[in-house]
């Protein structure tokens, strides 16, 4: 039962990740839904703070290598996502359906704060608009995809022992 | 247990940051290594992702084209009752599509994959690498001009920065190739930042609003006669010693899927791409050189009196 569970957890992984790279050109929009962040929070729920900052940083690095003038910058960014949010989860709440929307939202609004941070490419202006306007949009919508994605497959948000 | 738990925690707290260290030293590596170990994963890990991700732009871009496709489709159909729109319209077209007829060879068509999601892109994937020849520094342009320039190639891949990046320099010239300068990008906020500009430009030349200026294939990095873009206005800076102009891009990279990089034999490419402008341009000097001639000529006929002359 328990390594069903398990291979449930990594084939759903594999498939947010196909995901990211399909529908979102697809929809090509500025306000996207970002699977590998919800891929990595969805993980980090069920390991222990430190795998998950690890599958954070493999995950990351993954995206960077496709904008490699910020090699790096998603690498850190999702870590630390990965980390807190492993931790958070043990910490502060259950199987709760709006937060557990909240907790997917907030994650991904702290990764592209990471991210733009670390990357220093967008000027103050833009950095403000990214992060008060496109970011939070961003971020409900991943929430939601999340829960829905949640929903779909059964998964549970319960953290580990 | 408890000493189990806080030795759990340590060692989770080690494992974070020996990940941030490495993502820090990912972020400070030479710029050439981090091309390099991005394109080691690209190649590898990422290579079924991307082939993926093409294949959704490419059905976005069907999608996209098709109401397009049905809107010009309708526009030809009022237009077919008058005939020289029409034929205006194919000339377009033919202009279009003539472009990698007229380059011939020396060029390599490609998928440009944007990344815009985070702020403004200022690079893309060129799906063509080393095997069809693309070099580091290879130009990147699409029918209407310039877009940018390669920085990394992989085999099958290569990464372009775009014009709107700030390590972007084109050396440039007016149309009629009299006026010489450097095209950087604006660095402005807001809706300014899509545009560029040209320094160097020497005090006793100008240049009118509306001037088309292209590469001019000086420092042998992009080949003369590219479409860059058009000067909007004089944006000297009091007490510089040259002028600087604010310039209108030819292209605009969020618009464009496909892109043909230009391979080092392409040396001079101005008959690659007609402009109107520098057609203009040629016809006032022709007529300005007849006008001079002619009157040169009406000088030597007119008679000379020498009779008076001592």
């Amino acid at each position: 039962m328990k390594s069903f569970s398990l291979l449930k957890a990594v084939v759903v992984f594999l498939l947010l990740v196909v995901l990211h790279y399909t529908v979102r050109p697809l929809l090509g929009t500025r306000v996207s839904v970002d699977f590998l962040v919800i891929a990595v929070l969805l993980t980090a729920v069920h390991v222990r703070p430190g795998a998950a900052a690890v599958i954070g940083f493999i995950t990351g690095l993954v995206a960077d290598s496709l904008s490699p003038l910020s090699f790096g910058a998603g690498a850190l960014a999702m870590s630390a996502v990965g980390f807190s949010a492993s931790w958070l989860k043990a910490a502060v709440f259950g199987d709760n359906m709006f937060l557990q929307a909240v907790f997917l939202a907030a994650g991904k609004w702290s990764f592209d704060v990471l991210y733009l941070v670390a990357e220093r490419r967008l000027g103050v202006g833009d950095m403000a608009v990214q992060l008060l306007l496109w970011s939070p949009l961003s971020a409900v919508l991943t929430g939601i995809v999340g829960v829905l994605i949640v929903l779909t497959f059964r998964l549970s948000m319960e953290s580990r022992p | 247990m408890a000493r189990a738990t806080r030795s759990g925690t340590r060692t989770d707290t080690a494992v974070l940051a020996a990940c941030v260290a490495l993502s820090l030293v990912a972020m400070v590596l030479p710029a050439a290594t981090r091309r390099s170990l991005a394109g080691t994963i690209r190649e590898t890990v990422v290579g079924p992702l991307i082939a993926l991700q093409l294949q959704a732009e490419r059905a976005r871009g069907a999608f996209v084209s098709r109401d397009i496709s049905a809107a010009r489709l309708d526009s030809l159909v009022l237009r077919n009752a008058d005939l020289r729109d029409m034929e205006h319209e194919n000339q377009q077209l033919r202009r279009l599509l003539g472009l990698g007829a007229r380059l011939r060879t020396g060029f390599v068509a490609a998928e440009a994959l944007h990344r815009p999601e985070m702020g403004d892109a200022q690079t893309i994937l060129v799906t063509a690498g080393r095997r069809v020849g693309v070099v580091e520094r290879s130009a990147v342009v699409a029918p209407e001009g310039l877009i940018g320039k390669v920085v990394s190639t992989e085999d099958a891949t290569s990464t372009a920065i775009l014009w709107t990046h700030p390590d972007f320099r084109v050396s440039a010239m007016s149309a009629d190739g009299r006026v010489f300068g450097t095209i950087t990008p604006h660095l402005g906020e807001g809706a300014e930042r899509f545009l560029l500009e040209m320094h160097g430009v020497a005090f006793r030349d100008s240049l009118m609003p509306g001037t088309e200026v292209r590469s001019s294939g000086l420092g042998s990095v992009f080949p003369r006669g590219i479409p860059v873009g058009t000067v909007l206005r004089d944006i000297t800076a009091s007490g510089a010693y040259a002028r600087s102009y604010l310039v209108r891009p030819a292209v605009m990279p969020a618009d464009v899927t496909v892109v043909m990089v230009l391979l080092p034999v392409t040396a001079n490419l101005e008959s690659a791409w007609t402009s109107p402008a520098a057609a203009d341009s040629l016809r006032l000097n022709v007529n300005r050189h007849a006008d001079s001639l002619a009157a040169a000529a009406r000088r030597d006929t007119m008679p000379r009196d020498t009779t008076r002359r001592p």
